[in-house]
């Protein structure tokens, strides 16, 4: 176990210099970029004497080594600024929008992967009969559907034309501004209006869970293993989910894990046609008004976030798979 | 009740028993949240759809449409402009200012009016924040202000206003301008003076509940999803008459609803989730939106101004006739009947027409109806008398129009590659566009232009900053009716880096003028001014107005009539106070 201690350690001073890296060619990224935040406000009335005192109020006017570093300052004690566009701290904003989106996208990750795994331990244990060919096919038409056109679809048809569920947002204002509504009634208004961002990140997601949950397990199935809980007499069922498929779910783990942590920036895709309030869309509205404040954050809340999911992947290894040791 | 076999894959049967729960289970949860989702009765209150986040309810912040549109409806101006003959009416004040020319000062008589909290709007609260204004140097507001010397205010019901010098846009521009409650702001503002930043203070200030004199007041705001405000109670207009109207509101509340898309929030209005969708919409939806019986879709004239600049500070566009012979070539019609799918306006101006007050039809109308072999034929003249040569020039020995080649200056260098940048069709396809059909118009004339689409706010460093280019397409979507941004476009001291003069233009008679109609208080004489400076401003061409596309939108009138269409739409002051409920008006 020290070994696996010792392993940790250097990953972690691993993940802090590239953390570090990752902050730093943003930061420059972002500022060396043409424009500035105040630059979409073209309006008459904003006299170029009020340009530079907005600029000056954003401290952008000071010179960019100093912006550097007074933001790398400010990042390391939690102080991560107040966003341009929102003039409110970027900490509230994304404390905000963070829970939204990990609502939806990390369900949609968890159903998914459960369904894509139940589902390919079972094509590939039918491999070559119709079942696996038709699943296979429709996973792979999932896979690679065009994720807007499906919502849009979706939302036309469930949602428009037969009217089964909201079109977007994600709660029904006319519930929450009524003083008589419950609890349980906004927790049910929540869950009705999920039901369709669900179901299209459900159908994008889980056809490559499937796949490689599939590929893993016929992989699996050739293993010496396998014929020796043949040959002990096992019944079908208890080699597939007791012998192979624990095994074969290995490379299931790596690519859950990253999706979760990918989970948090959402999909702007996603978050911008279903209306929903998450961190994907205040992400791509942050790049586009130069609120670097707010957009860097974000990116280094996915940065972080991805970088600690690797770890943890990695040393679930260890204890998924008693044969790896670090 | 049995399922059939036959009609379910058989993994269904295969698999483990849970899947079958699953099954129930989520069909049980849907029937059950259908059934406790029905919507609850929202009689009274007006859904409006909004195609992004407000940014704030802090007053001095809000430089974005939705945030304004929200304040609009709490913070009121003490004039407003007349639906109809867009001159400024009283609206938190009595009667219209008395100008006394001797001893420089406005007086504003104000109505009986409180504040959504009870108390009394007084001449104090004007005062205040006339000097909230300038002390803090707000940006967009203080320059309205800054002419202003001091305020007096003798009475609660008086405000006198000394200005530094006479200023024709006061009632127009500067009384037109939003008044804050001063027993809300002063604390605020006072915390803002004691730190290092007064100005980041007072933009970062969280506003949370805005104490406001308008139709309604603010309840509750989740962040992107909805901003609710109710009635309120304590509005000075409700009953009263102004400009012929019997004011409301006539509703109990406004709940606005974020749109990410605007597909959605058109689906959103034809099903009735909303009754309006607050912006202009693009004309390919009016099609599908006239089939529902229900929608109402109003097309009014917009003040916007739509137009190519041109960089006058170096060659080639120093040169003026280049720039007419520009002008001549672009087809004004086509972009409107193409582009803008006929629901537009050709502007010959920099002051669009449905400004009637202020628009000059009386200009150089460049190109007007003529047919393309006429434009490239008057724009070859224009350019040989002016001593430009080709290779090959547009019209052969026998007339024929031929691809022009090799066009050389009248000093004789050859004309370089000319740049035409323009925003990204994402921003806006028509603007994109327009910039590919100029290229092709002015290649023709051997000039050899290529249009460039740009992300939006690098273009604007290009040009307002960097102030390095040839030629752009941009677009004010809004403009005031006040004339007053004719000067700020063109005069010689916006030309500098962040100046509102992209096109670098120096006219000293032209800067008399814009001098001279700011201070010129006579009406009549301010009209000659202002329309001789549009007459310049065509001769020279530093811009060429292309066109005005109209504010399309669309309301959904099953629940809600009695908007008030205007210049720049039904989304106003006026139609917030005059929409009521459809059932309501059968008596």
């Amino acid at each position: 176990m020290m070994s696996l201690n010792r392993y940790i350690l250097r990953r972690l001073i691993e993940i802090g210099i590239s953390f570090f890296v990752i902050l730093t060619l943003l930061f420059f990224l972002f500022h060396l970029a043409p424009g500035d935040p105040v630059a979409r406000m073209v309006n008459p009335n904003l006299s170029a004497e009020d340009e530079a005192r907005l600029i000056a109020h954003m401290g952008l006017d000071l010179p960019l080594g100093q912006q550097y570093l007074r933001f790398v300052g400010n990042f390391f004690t939690g102080e991560f600024g107040v966003s341009f566009h929102y003039g409110q701290p970027v900490a509230e904003i994304i404390a905000d929008r963070l829970p939204n989106t990990i609502l939806l996208f990390t369900t949609a990750v968890i159903l998914s992967a459960l369904a894509g795994v139940w589902l390919g331990k079972i094509v590939a244990w039918r491999k070559g009969q119709p079942l696996d060919t038709a699943v296979t096919i429709g996973a792979l038409v999932c896979h690679t559907l065009f994720l807007p056109w499906i919502a849009m679809l979706m939302i036309w048809l469930f949602g428009y034309r037969w009217g089964w569920f909201p079109i977007t947002g994600m709660i029904s204002p006319e519930i929450w501004i009524d003083p008589h509504s419950g609890w349980a009634s906004k927790g049910l208004d929540i869950l009705y209006h999920m039901v369709l961002p669900l179901l299209t990140l459900f159908l994008v997601h889980f056809g490559s869970y499937l796949l490689i949950m599939r590929s893993s397990m016929l992989e699996t199935l050739g293993e010496d293993y396998i014929y020796t809980a043949r040959a002990k007499g096992l019944p079908e069922k208890v080699i597939r989910d007791h012998h192979a498929s624990p095994n074969a779910a290995l490379p299931v783990i790596t690519s859950v894990g990253l999706s979760l942590a990918f989970s948090i920036n959402g999909g702007a895709l996603t978050e911008k046609v279903f209306s929903w309030p998450g961190i994907g869309r205040e992400l791509v509205s942050a790049v586009s008004y130069n609120d670097y404040p707010l957009a860097l954050t974000c990116f280094l809340l996915i940065a972080a976030v991805v970088l600690a999911a690797n770890l943890v992947v990695d040393v679930m290894y260890a204890f998924l798979d008693p044969r790896i040791r670090y | 009740m049995k399922l059939n076999r036959k009609y379910l894959p058989p993994a269904f049967f295969n698999g483990s028993q849970p899947y079958r729960w699953a099954v129930l289970l989520c069909l049980l949860a849907w029937a059950v949240t259908a059934g406790a989702c029905r919507q609850p009765s929202v009689e009274g209150i007006l859904r409006i759809g909004l195609p992004e986040e407000p940014r704030t309810l802090n007053v001095w912040l809000a430089s974005d449409a939705a945030s304004r549109t929200v304040l609009r409806q709490i913070y009121q101006p003490l004039y407003e402009d007349d639906p109809e003959t867009l001159e400024p009416v009283p609206w938190l004040a009595a009667a219209l200012p008395v100008y006394d020319a001797a001893r420089l000062t406005y007086t504003i008589t104000l109505r009986p009016a409180h504040w959504s909290d009870g108390t009394p709007l007084t001449s104090s609260d004007v005062a205040f924040t006339a000097r909230m204004i300038q002390e803090f140097k707000i940006p967009m507001l203080s320059s309205r202000w800054k002419q202003v010397e001091r305020i007096e205010t003798p009475d609660a019901a008086t405000v006198v206003v000394h200005l530094k010098r006479p200023l024709a846009t006061f009632l127009s521009r500067t009384l037109e301008a939003a008044i804050v409650p001063a027993h809300q702001w002063e604390p605020i503002a006072q915390a803002a003076r004691e730190s290092a930043k007064p100005l980041a203070y007072l933009l970062n200030y969280n506003m949370k509940d805005p104490v406001g004199s308008g139709p309604f007041l603010f309840k509750q705001w989740r962040r992107g999803d909805y901003l609710y405000l109710q009635r309120n109670p304590h509005y000075f207009a409700t009953g009263q008459t102004i400009a012929d109207r019997k004011m409301g509101p006539y509703i109990e509340g406004l709940l606005f609803k974020v749109y990410g898309t605007t597909d959605v929030a058109m689906l959103a209005l034809r099903q009735g989730d909303i009754d309006m969708f607050w912006q202009g919409i693009q004309p390919g939806y009016v099609a599908i939106l006239n089939k529902n019986p229900h929608i109402k879709v109003f097309d009014s004239q917009k003040s916007a101004l739509y137009y190519m600049g041109m960089n006058t500070r170096r060659p080639p566009f120093s040169d003026v006739h280049l720039r007419r012979a520009v002008a001549l070539m672009i087809d004004k019609g086509f972009l409107v009947d193409r582009l803008l799918q006929g629901r537009g306006t050709q502007l010959f101006s920099i002051i669009p027409p449905g400004n009637r007050q202020w628009h000059n039809p009386d200009v150089p109308r460049y190109g007007e109806g003529l047919k393309y072999r006429e434009r490239l034929r008057r724009a070859y003249e224009l350019l040989l008398s002016a001593g430009y040569s080709w290779e090959m020039p547009p019209f052969g020995s026998q007339g024929d129009i031929q691809s022009a080649k090799g066009l050389r200056r009248p000093d004789g260098t050859p004309m370089g590659k000319v740049i035409i940048l323009t925003p990204p069709a994402d921003y806006d396809p028509a603007r994109a566009i327009s910039g590919t059909m100029i290229q092709e118009w002015l290649q023709a004339l051997g000039i050899p232009a290529m249009a460039r689409p740009m992300e939006f706010s690098a273009l604007i460093d290009q040009i307002k900053n960097r102030r390095d280019f040839d030629a752009f397409i941009l677009g004010y979507g809004r403009l005031s009716i006040d004339p007053d941004y004719l000067g700020s476009f063109f005069e010689s001291s916006g030309d500098k880096t962040r100046g509102l003069n992209t096109s670098g233009y120096r006219n000293e008679t032209f800067d008399r003028l814009a001098e001279e109609s700011q201070c010129a208080m006579d009406p009549v004489i301010r009209h000659q001014m202002i329309m001789e400076m549009q007459r310049i401003i065509m001769e020279d061409v530093p811009y060429v107005p292309l066109y005005v596309p109209n504010m399309i939108e669309a309301a959904y009138t099953a629940r809600f009539d009695g908007w008030v269409p205007m210049l720049d739409g039904i989304g106003n002051r006026w139609s917030i106070n005059m929409v009521r409920p459809t059932s309501g008006r059968h008596d």
